[in-house]
């Protein structure tokens, strides 16, 4: 029996990259010099610290589950990196993904062991991590001094061969946590368990470890993103990130990854971020005021989860 | 044959992609008539339930209702027509009241200014209790009901339509046995011969027996057909058999010449086990190559065995060893790892990953022994799916395929596939035949018997008696969470479904 072409799972696969594509030409059209090679590369450069956040997200949001503490963790993350680089060199920034780290693995430690719902898990979560940026950065927003940036951040904000750094960075993510989603246990079992949880328990998988391990993965890119923020802007702030949920999320779900959990990949949210950049861009272009354009990634939030998600598990939606 | 039929299907054809799910086929219910529809999996019955609610349209033939055409769009237009849809997935709401279940759509009936007038809602449904005899307090939320008796509420609710609708009226029961105790499914007899005079009824279910115990007439389908037709006075169980797949049942149904005697060495031993709720102090030994029934009524304990034993509802007093170390099944994880395998009745919750594909399925259990240097070796992967796939002759079109679009039987042979990779020396299968047709119980029944070859020992919660029965070495008999009898069951010294019975109740 051979799948018709335009069956509804081909469909959902091949939109994403279609939306991209015909996006990028309408952008395009109306900003010639947006196509300039040069241009794309720095578009896409941007659009990388998107991507890292959502990267991590991902896991989660295959679980079925949310996390909603991801700019809080990220702001985070860009104090800790911001206050202790001069000082302490290198170091800060490993301390600071670690901090990510944790803070996922209090959110799945709450989520899965006190069995609180994972989006009131990651809210309260949250609010920990944003009063924990306030006491890094002594409330303020702290500058990376030049020096210390370019000696321990050129990994992040510098250009080898003219490309930025920040694209290697996405394209390191991108290959590594693909292929832990699609190719290792650890990811068979997330997209397992947000296809049937009770299966996969019983047959003998621990579900809540591995749920815990998507949190923290969650966190950890979601600090790592922070750092970078903090790199390219030449400063941390306890509300740097903010703004970035809703768009990170968005990626997700535009690049196909089903709110309902089960079906998605790392892939997937990488076109869904160039998605975003591309239509953030355009409304730039179009005069669109920075605030107005929360109200067009709401929008395109609700028509592709309406896109996505996999009516039949959830008979009742809340 | 003079009055119209009260609901007839005239020349139904439909096809899906690549199938003809229903060829040309002509069924009448006559009034006040009790139908059985039989067939295997596949056969056309759910197409064509579907399109008698209104689900599926049809590619041609016609639907009449008291000899007129009618056009089913919608289950509210089944509804309309009088033909009433008793699901083997239950739609009964858990929260909400037995009067609310069974006039469900319906509450504008009973508005008083705006406001449901309860009183007369729980009035109305304890006129339609009492026609279904079952005695429970409208006011109670279903949540507290059995399964019996939610099901009772919903052949209510089925019932409930001729208040509302001037003509004839046929229910039709999807395998409304299949989760019942015997007991039950007596009583759901009782007030089938009851509904006669209010109804016609389409019961379809894969056990013959009842049909032809409960049916006037029976319709069997195969292949999209109605390939048989007879009074159920006239009809045979074996001659029923023949004709559902299309050859004579095998005289060694349960393949009895290869049962084991059982003498192999201890496997399992429990003692005294004690399970936080359902049964106590249950002691028995289970060997290589032994099938071990249990039987039981609801209730008896049997089921929460079965679970502790998986690990999925730890034990609170007892202890449990496999090959003489102890075990404490705190987590299905420790009883996976110990050699114990679970195949769950509630295949699609519990047994199968329905976004995962057969192969992923399958080694899901035994991922770790797939695995180099952290990353799924998926061509091993793939190559161990393909040889069970053979040795287990599960149909799919390939490996990769999603599980979920499997029928009934293959997908339970992927998950006995499951716990062949994981290699487990216990395999428990609570009701492993519960919703497959003929042809895949007895695939199953060669795979409890290959797997008692090769010394794996088997738990058996049947899901009928005579299955227990016919596979077992040896059957424990579980009555209010204890262990009341246990009976030898060599081949040629079966005991009877009575002596059972008597033990059970």
């Amino acid at each position: 029996m051979a799948t018709p072409l335009l069956s509804r799972a081909r469909v959902q696969n091949a939109l994403p990259v279609m939306a991209l594509v015909v996006l990028t030409v309408i952008v395009g059209t109306i900003e010639p010099t947006f196509l300039a090679p040069a241009n794309l590369l720095v578009v896409t450069a941007d659009t990388m610290t998107l991507f890292l956040m959502a990267s991590g997200v991902t896991f989660v949001i295959m679980l079925g589950c949310i996390d909603l503490s991801i700019q809080a963790v990220a702001s985070m993350t860009s104090c800790i990196v911001a206050a202790m680089l001069a000082q302490y060199g290198f170091v800060a920034v490993p301390v600071a993904v670690l901090a990510g780290a944790l803070s996922g693995l209090l959110s799945g430690y709450v989520y899965v062991v006190l069995r609180i719902p994972s989006f009131i898990a990651t809210l309260a979560v949250s609010g920990v991590m944003t009063t924990v940026a306030y006491i890094a950065s002594d409330t303020r927003s702290v500058p990376i001094p030049a020096e210390a940036r370019d000696a321990w951040l050129f990994w992040a904000t510098g250009r080898s061969l003219g490309v930025p750094h920040e694209i290697v960075v996405g394209l390191v993510v991108l290959v590594v946590l693909g292929g832990v989603l699609a190719l290792t246990p650890f990811g068979r079992y997330v997209r397992a368990i947000g296809s049937q949880e009770q299966a996969v328990h019983a047959s003998g998988i621990a579900v809540g470890r591995v749920k815990i391990l998507a949190f923290a993965l969650s966190g950890t890119m979601a600090g790592i993103a922070g750092v970078v923020m903090g790199a390219r802007l030449g400063s941390g702030s306890p509300t740097l990130a903010n703004e970035f949920l809703l768009p990170a999320i968005a990626c997700v779900i535009v690049g196909g990854t089903a709110i309902t959990g089960g079906v998605g990949s790392i892939w997937k949210t990488f076109i869904g971020a160039l998605t975003i950049a591309v239509v953030r861009i355009g409304m730039t272009f179009l005069g669109v005021s920075v605030f107005a354009q929360q109200i067009v990634f709401g929008l395109i939030l609700v028509a592709a989860v309406a896109l996505t998600m996999d009516r039949s598990k959830v008979a009742v939606v809340k | 044959m003079s009055a119209p039929a009260s609901l007839e299907v005239l020349g139904a054809t439909k096809s899906f992609p690549g199938v003809l799910a229903l060829d040309d086929v002509s069924l009448a219910i006559r009034r006040r008539e009790v139908v059985g529809l039989i067939g295997e999996n596949g056969a056309g019955k759910s197409t064509l339930l579907k399109v008698l609610n209104g689900i599926y349209q049809l590619d041609q033939g016609e639907v009449r209702v008291a000899g007129k055409p009618v056009q089913i769009r919608h289950p509210r237009d089944a509804f309309d027509h009088g033909i009433a849809m008793v699901f083997q997935e239950q739609s009964v709401f858990s929260t909400l009241s037995v009067a609310e279940n069974i006039f469900l759509a319906r509450e504008a009936e009973f508005l008083r200014g705006g406001l449901i007038d309860r009183r007369r809602l729980n009035e109305a449904a304890r006129a339609e209790l009492a026609k279904v005899h079952l005695d429970v307090d409208p006011r109670r939320r279903c949540a507290g009901l059995t399964f019996a008796e939610r099901q009772m509420v919903e052949i209510a609710k089925a019932l409930s339509l001729d208040t509302r609708i001037e003509g004839d009226i046929t229910i039709l029961l999807d395998e409304p046995t299949s989760m019942l105790e015997q007991r039950e499914v007596d009583l759901l007899f009782e007030i089938v011969a009851d509904l006669k005079d209010r109804a016609s009824i389409v019961f379809i279910s894969h056990r013959l027996d009842e049909v032809l115990e409960v049916a006037d007439r029976v319709y069997v389908m195969r292949d999209g057909k109605v390939v048989h037709e007879v009074a159920s006075r006239d009809a045979t169980i074996p001659e029923l058999h023949r004709h559902m797949v299309g050859r004579a049942l095998h005289h060694e149904y349960y393949r009895e010449a290869r049962q084991a005697p059982g003498d192999g060495a201890a496997v399992l031993e429990v003692e005294g086990l004690t399970g936080r709720h359902g049964f106590r102090d249950v002691s028995f030994t289970l060997h290589a190559g032994e099938v071990l029934g249990i039987a039981g009524v609801v209730g008896s304990g049997r089921e929460a065995l079965a679970r502790c034993l998986a690990g999925l509802e730890p034990p609170a007093a007892g202890t449990v060893r496999i090959d003489g170390r102890k075990v404490a099944l705190a987590s299905p994880s420790e009883a996976v790892a110990r050699g114990i395998g679970f195949i769950p009745s509630e295949r699609k919750t519990e047994g199968l990953v329905a976004g995962l594909s057969v192969a992923e399925n399958m080694t899901l259990a035994a991922l770790g022994r797939f695995t180099a240097r952290g990353l799924i070796r998926v061509a091993e992967e793939t190559k161990a799916a393909k040889s069970w796939i053979e040795r287990l002759s599960i149909k799919t079109p390939s490996p990769a395929t999603p599980v979920g679009s499997l029928s009934g039987g293959n997908q339970q042979k992927v998950v006995l596939a499951k716990w062949r990779i994981a290699g487990s020396r216990v395999v428990i299968l609570d009701h492993p035949t519960r919703g497959i047709d003929v042809g895949a119980k007895e695939d199953v029944y060669t795979l409890v018997r290959d797997m008692t070859d090769e010394g794996l020992a088997v738990i058996l919660l049947g899901d009928t008696l005579e299955e227990v029965i016919g596979l077992s070495s040896r059957i424990l008999v579980m009555r209010d969470g204890r262990i009341e009898a246990e009976l030898e069951a060599p081949p040629g010294g079966k005991p009877g479904q009575v002596d059972l019975i008597a033990r059970m109740v």
